[in-house]
């Protein structure tokens, strides 16, 4: 059975909400579709990596996952519960670490943890969790006010792990982290893998991820652009280079992007970057030069995880996306 | 039961806050102080009794028409919907009920955790207050009638309940922090002040349209039952003539405040046999559906909202 599972969901958010606002008229610019036609599915037992760039509709999935805000249309299912009819059963054995979440000033890193201990109906030591990911009983007996946005982090994780969750679910964990708190929340992820449970966690960072994940979805303006396996995407990366190409005069970009073998095309500067496979190269070469311009000179890379990472999600118009959140 | 504990973490928020210090301190200068000014300073010895302060009697000498039972349930629902409109949509605008939903408590569990929550901060202190009055009045000397006082006491904590009750309905409705104040005070208006004002002209407006559509018009007992009959939807008013019922015959109860006129237009008519639409347990009725009602609304928009 999976994890979670996701089919043909959509959420359009109207901006409809309020009292005046429903008098007045909402036409569709008023409607942002956050998440989009998404149909994908997490296993059981693995560590799913979330990726993609601010606003591309990974908290709002995530939000859908956790009954938050509830799909336009298409189902999810969580551990084989609707997420939205029977959403309880599915919090009873999930952990949490939200996006966008605030913990009570008033009360201590402690009363937190033990509230989520008592929620969830389980019996573990509040201080076992607290000191799991690094809140010392100093810090624990403080109001979670005066916390700074790493320990909030930390404890919003220490609840999360109360009741030993079949499947944890992390929204941006290393968000106000610093690197060896990111470590910490690798190895936290790391230790609940092992133990058995599914990982769910988005990132925008992809260095977060590959160390931890079996396998990835890329998510771009509400849709699922790529998923794979780390090492499919490896194998993609060893199969793909990176070409730059010193051009005199004006190249016909349009005709190089429709080779085959060339995934990106961007330029720089007098040059040209070309994502290609190895053996497109030459095609290339000879396609800036059949446009009418003269290569002066060229070099091969090999692309990083990041650089396919980058490829796919920072498009010409991600700059002026509105981030969507709820 | 994770309503129970929603509710436990609520009231033990506003523990530290101080609210529920601040509100006890406030109820007992309220109504502890002012029953030991009363029984202690003005009418100090014998011949007072609880009735004197907390009955529908007009005020010492009989001078000014005061209700103390009026005044108090204006206090209290404010202070009840001051308690509770920022219940929930507080929580929303920072975030905290990310975290409280993300534990397995159910949307319901959170609207009625509240509702309990909140509750027991207003009534406790309320009680504190009242606990305090009693002992005013035994100390002073003055003669407790224990039925009617423990009947107001119980009251004025349906009433307290009934106003928290729409409190975390307006919180549960509104979509911004601001929105919910200015409902409190809207609502608190409505209550406090335009009720009247509709009860008096709806009968006056049923008359117009019918003397328009030349029909006869509505009789002087009738239009006094029908504002009456509004009137009493209010849970102030409700409120108000139950807890002079504890004091005095149910026919006095509901024309208490009433004029001069209004009595004589009605007062035989309910002698005889008042209407089972003010009888006590009728208004009861309306009392505890302030109760229960907005609650009931208040989940059904909360459940279906995104949060």
């Amino acid at each position: 059975m999976a994890a979670i599972e996701l089919n043909g969901v959509t959420k359009r958010f109207e901006d409809d909400e309020g009292l005046l606002d429903s008098v007045r008229s909402s036409s569709d610019a008023d409607a942002v579709t956050a998440v989009d036609d998404l149909s994908f599915s997490v296993a059981e037992g693995e560590v799913f990596g979330f990726l993609g760039p601010n606003g591309a509709g990974k908290s709002t999935t995530i939000n859908m996952l956790l009954d938050f805000v509830r799909p336009t249309s298409g189902s999810v299912r969580v551990l084989g519960h609707d997420a939205q009819a029977e959403s309880v059963a599915v919090r009873r054995r999930t952990g949490v670490l939200p996006e966008g979440y605030d913990v009570y000033d008033r009360l201590t890193g402690r009363e937190h943890v033990e509230f989520a201990i008592e929620s969830k109906e389980a019996d573990d030591d509040p201080d076992e969790l607290l000191s799991r990911v690094g809140l010392d009983p100093d810090e624990a007996d403080r109001r979670a006010g005066g916390y700074s946005k790493g320990m909030s982090q930390r404890l919003a994780l220490a609840m999360a792990l109360a009741g030993s969750p079949d499947l944890l679910i992390l929204d941006e964990p290393s968000s106000g982290l610093d690197p060896a708190g990111a470590r910490e929340m690798r190895d936290i992820v790391r230790t609940e893998a092992d133990r058995g449970a599914t990982v769910f966690f988005s990132s925008h960072v992809l260095a977060q991820v590959e160390a931890v994940c079996d396998r990835v979805g890329i998510m771009r303006d509400g849709r699922l652009i790529a998923e794979d396996t780390i090492e499919g995407l490896r194998d993609r990366v060893d199969a793909e280079a990176v070409l730059r190409i010193d051009v005199d005069g004006d190249a016909d970009l349009d005709a190089v992007r429709a080779l085959d073998g060339v995934s990106s095309v961007e330029t720089d500067g007098d040059g040209l970057v070309v994502g290609c496979t190895d053996d497109a190269k030459s095609r290339v070469i000879e396609a800036v030069e059949a446009g009418g311009a003269t290569v002066a000179d060229f070099e091969t890379d090999s692309a990083s995880l990041e650089d396919i990472f980058l490829a796919y999600t920072e498009g010409d118009d991600s700059a002026d996306e509105p981030e969507v959140t709820a | 039961m994770t309503l129970e504990s929603v509710a436990r973490k609520d009231f033990r928020d506003a523990l530290r806050s101080r609210w529920l210090l601040g509100l006890t301190l406030f109820f007992a200068l309220l109504i502890g102080g002012s029953a030991a000014l009363f029984y202690g300073v003005l009418l100090s010895g014998a011949g007072a009794n609880s009735e004197t302060l907390f009955g529908l009697s007009t005020a010492p000498g009989g001078l000014f028409n005061f209700s103390y039972a009026g005044m108090l349930g204006f206090v209290l629902a404010l202070i009840a919907l001051v308690t509770a409109h920022g219940s929930l949509i507080d929580e929303r605008e920072s975030g905290t009920i990310k975290l409280l939903l993300s534990l397995p408590n159910s949307r319901r569990d959170v609207v009625f955790g509240k509702l309990v929550g909140r509750t027991l901060v207003v009534i406790i202190s309320m009680l504190v207050g009242f606990v305090l009055a009693l002992f005013a009045m035994l100390f002073t000397g003055g003669q407790v009638m224990f039925a009617s006082y423990a009947g107001q006491v119980a009251l004025s904590g349906l009433l307290a309940t009934a106003f928290v009750s729409i409190g975390i309905w307006l919180s549960a409705t509104s979509t911004s922090q601001r929105q919910a104040l200015f409902g409190t005070v809207g609502l608190y208006f409505i209550f406090a002040v335009l009720w009247s004002t509709v009860a008096t002209g709806v009968p006056r407006l049923v008359n117009w349209v019918v003397e328009q559509l030349g029909l006869t018009a509505l009789t002087a007992p009738q239009v006094v039952q029908m504002r009456l009959f509004i009137k009493y939807l209010n849970p102030l008013r409700a409120y108000e003539t139950l807890v002079a019922e504890l004091y005095g015959p149910a026919v006095a109860a509901r024309l208490f405040k009433a004029g001069l006129g209004e009595r004589l237009a009605i007062q035989s008519t309910f002698q005889e046999s008042l209407p089972f639409y003010f009888s006590g347990p009728f208004i009861l009725a309306i009392l505890l559906a302030w109760i229960v009602v907005p609650p009931l609304l208040g989940y059904r928009a909360f459940k279906k909202t995104d949060l």
